[in-house]
């Protein structure tokens, strides 16, 4: 082990050497010991507390910026001194704070544990950054967790990619696993549970595997809509759903679109899905998304500017899977390079990122280019006061998508379209919605329209 | 207890202790102010537990006693009296009655047995210094000391004694100043020692120009005996940090600058240094100084300085708050700036054995 830290730490010198001055180095760094290293936190020994204070005030970005292109990604970074106290080689320091050292013990059994059960310790409901958004999903989760099979049996949970499902279930998993020792949690996704069914089929072991699963407190299967299509799997989760939930075992799943909208899903399975209690994620709204960055800034000891959280909060509407990688990439190119970062070097940075969401964020203008070109009519023309039949139509379909596809009001639909009254876009949204009933034709226009504009 | 004293008196009596008093405290005694009347003068004493102070006035006692009152409210009665001439008769319920001119005000108080006593000093080890070098000291070294709990040995200025020196150093791990005193005292008096901030804001404002302090060095506590004032605080118990590490051992570049000229430029410039950054950049080239500040859609400012400087051409910044408050404690005319490179601290220093090591910030590109 010692060995080992002892190349960790010559490996982060020749990063750091080029970030400090040669007799920075050689006065606060050459004395100073790697003693323990996780995938999370560096432990240094320093000799005494002065070198922790100057390091910690003054050479903090350098050596963080280090550790980045060193290993990739920022770790905390910890301080022992050699003279706090008589500590024993090797043991950790910070037995200043015992009540600390304690949790610290306790949430490495809590990793090991958790690893074990394929939770990863960082989906935990601290980290979870609550917001009008996801609240219900939230609260729900954290009395599932707290009562479990007591209060929301089954919890079922839906919403979008990169929304936090995965986040929730596996806090509810490690929160039992952390409160009640003894108690059997199980986190799978759906693709595992029917991997496993088919195994046993063919080895002909069922009961061995109906024993494993009918035996767990808490069952938690992400990705519950692969089960669609697959009918003997559904029948065998069905008699699993049954055993647990008459034993008063709580049951939490996840999906991308609610029970009922699950293709092939059978009628039993969604009426009890929906039994319990339903509960959406929906994408975060700015403040949320601001809020995440800073949370995930501060565990990650990144510092950015104002300006650049606000770039990337407002910039990355969709997925907070996505506003994530996007914070990492700029840390590390801020603590690479060096470079102050503006906000046309974080453009310039994410423009993939940026292009992939500008492409989801539909505008009334889009819209209107696009049925004007559609139906040969001048962009002006959805704008203006004339109205023969040939212009107001597809000014009308123009209104209806803008309704559909944005998030205007009608006062603001209408507006764009020529200063128009809110009763005249809702006209316009009825109509349209009448002949799309009633002629086939126009169906499918406007359809072939709206995936034109969705792509 | 009674007693008759002029307003003035009073006053200044109140205004040496009643800063020590803190002002939300879970023991109500300690918001009040003892006083014990004896002979021909009046004691006050106030104490948070931490620090305590001790002072006294010339009144004309006629009933000899003690008691405590609320120190705050007593002190915003006696400024606001109407006459100069301040009678106070307290009860043997502890409730004084004040009356001045026409005024006349009855305020109730605890008794004098509640009052926490100020330590004992026995066996201490003692020093005396001319109260205005310790004030010199003070004044120079006090702006550095850290306010960040979390590194509780450098809320307090270290009093190091040592081979016929006393050395006050402060630091907050970003800067750190420190000032040599040459003071005899035995061998065995030698210690380092931590002095919490709020003793050490409170002795600033109790030293003169004139006299001289003796110290008191106890084990966990020092007193400071001002003749008719006398201070004693707790020590921060702990081991202040090797500074000595922080302290460049050779510098490249020297450059004199005229303070007052240096500090008004600096003022000026930083008006425009960004909160967040926070950072005033100083250029040299030969014989001349460019120091200047911009934030980032808002300005920028520039000031040129002549000095007399035949160095290395280069850049270097600081934070402006940092640079500008040794040099407004200094009085000297001129200061010695000494740098290494970019990177490195600056060292401020003046004809006597004071130094200000201050460390760079990041020059961003």
């Amino acid at each position: 082990m010692e060995e080992n830290y002892a190349q960790l730490w010559q490996k982060l010198s020749a990063a750091l050497k080029p970030q400090v001055s040669p007799d920075t180095f050689k006065r606060w760094f050459s004395a100073v010991k790697l003693v323990h290293a996780t995938d999370d936190a560096f432990t240094f020994r320093v000799p005494n507390n002065i070198y922790q204070f100057w390091i910690e005030s003054n050479h903090m970005a350098a050596l963080q910026a280090a550790i980045v292109s060193a290993f990739g990604s920022p770790r905390e970074v910890k301080f022992s001194s050699a003279s706090e106290g008589p500590a024993k080689p090797g043991d950790e320091v910070l037995s200043e704070i015992p009540e600390k050292e304690f949790n610290r013990e306790n949430s490495r059994d809590a990793k090991q544990s958790s690893t074990a059960l394929g939770l990863n310790p960082r989906n935990s409901f601290e980290s979870f950054v609550v917001g009008p958004n996801n609240e219900i999903a939230h609260a729900a989760s954290l009395a599932v967790a707290q009562s479990p099979a007591r209060t929301y049996n089954p919890l079922f949970i839906y919403g979008g990619v990169g929304l936090g499902k995965t986040h929730l279930m596996q806090s509810i998993g490690q929160y039992v696993g952390m409160k009640k020792k003894n108690a059997k949690v199980m986190y799978l996704s759906s693709e595992l549970f029917i991997n496993e069914f088919i195994d046993a089929i063919q080895h002909n072991n069922l009961v061995k595997f109906r024993k494993r699963y009918r035996q767990a407190d808490l069952l938690l299967i992400d990705d519950i809509q692969f089960l669609g299509g697959k009918e003997r799997s559904q029948e065998e989760f069905f008699h699993t759903f049954n055993t647990l939930f008459d034993g008063h075992k709580q049951i939490v799943l996840s999906s991308d679109r609610p029970p009922s909208e699950i293709a092939n899903l059978e009628h039993r399975l969604v009426s009890r899905f929906e039994w319990g209690l339903t509960a959406e994620l929906q994408p975060p709204d700015v403040e949320t998304r601001m809020a995440i960055l800073r949370k995930k800034a501060h565990t990650l000891g990144i510092k950015l500017r104002d300006e650049t959280f606000d770039f990337l909060a407002t910039r990355i509407r969709t997925n907070v899977r996505r506003l994530e990688g996007a914070l990492m990439r700029v840390a590390s190119f801020a603590s690479l390079s060096g470079k102050e970062l503006t906000n046309e070097v974080v453009e310039h940075l994410l423009k993939d990122i940026l292009q992939e969401e500008a492409r989801h964020a539909v505008t009334i203008e889009q819209i209107q280019r696009r049925v004007a070109e559609h139906y040969d009519v001048r962009l002006a023309d959805m704008t203006s006061k004339r109205r023969p039949a040939n212009i107001a139509f597809p000014r009308q379909i123009a209104m209806y998508l803008a309704r559909e596809l944005t998030k205007a009001s009608l006062n603001e639909i209408g507006d764009a379209f020529g200063g128009r009254d809110h009763g005249t876009v809702l006209h316009a949204c009825k109509l349209v919605k009448r002949r799309m009933q009633e002629q086939d034709n126009i169906r499918q226009t406007i359809s072939f329209i709206d995936s034109a504009l969705q792509r | 207890m009674k007693l008759s004293v002029t307003k003035e008196k009073l006053l200044e009596g109140l205004q040496q202790v009643q800063n020590v008093v803190s002002t939300r405290t879970t023991l109500p005694i300690l918001s009040n102010v003892l006083l014990q009347a004896k002979g021909n003068e009046v004691h006050l004493t106030t104490t948070d537990l931490d620090v305590g102070v001790r002072g006294s006035f010339e009144a004309s006692v006629e009933k000899e006693g003690a008691t405590t009152l609320p120190a705050r409210r007593l002190f915003t009665i006696i400024r606001e009296l109407p006459s100069s001439e301040v009678q106070i008769e307290v009860d043997g319920k502890n409730a004084a009655s004040i009356r001045s001119g026409q005024s006349f005000f009855k305020i109730l108080g605890l008794p004098e047995e509640e009052f926490p006593p100020l330590p004992k000093f026995e066996n201490a080890k003692v020093i005396t210094i001319r109260q205005k070098d310790l004030r010199d000291g003070l004044r120079k070294t006090s702006y550095a000391i850290s306010t960040d709990e979390t590194r509780y040995v450098l809320n307090g200025l270290l009093f190091s004694l040592k081979e016929n020196k006393l050395t006050l150093v402060a630091t907050d791990g970003r800067r750190l100043a420190m000032v040599d005193i040459e003071l005899e005292f035995p061998r065995s008096h030698e210690a380092d020692i931590i002095v919490p901030t709020k003793a050490v804001t409170e002795l600033q404002r109790l030293l003169t120009d004139d006299g001289e302090v003796k110290v008191s060095v106890g084990s966990g506590q020092i007193a400071f005996d001002l003749n008719n004032t006398l201070l004693v605080s707790k020590l921060i118990e702990g081991n202040y940090p090797n500074y000595r590490q922080v302290i460049p051992s050779e510098t490249k570049e020297r450059v004199t600058l005229e303070r007052e000229t240096f500090l008004n430029s600096l003022r000026r410039v930083s008006l425009l240094a960004s909160d967040k950054s926070n950072s005033i950049k100083l250029n040299f080239t030969k014989n001349n100084i460019d120091i200047t500040a911009n934030t980032p859609e808002v300005g920028e400012a520039k000031e040129s300085l002549a000095v007399v400087y035949k160095g290395r051409e280069f850049s270097i910044a600081f934070n402006p708050e940092f640079f500008m408050a040794p040099l407004r404690a200094l009085t000297e005319d001129e200061v010695f700036l000494d740098l290494i490179d970019e990177m490195s601290p600056g060292v401020l220093k003046i004809q006597t054995p004071f130094l200000y090591v201050l460390m760079p910030m990041r020059i961003s590109s």
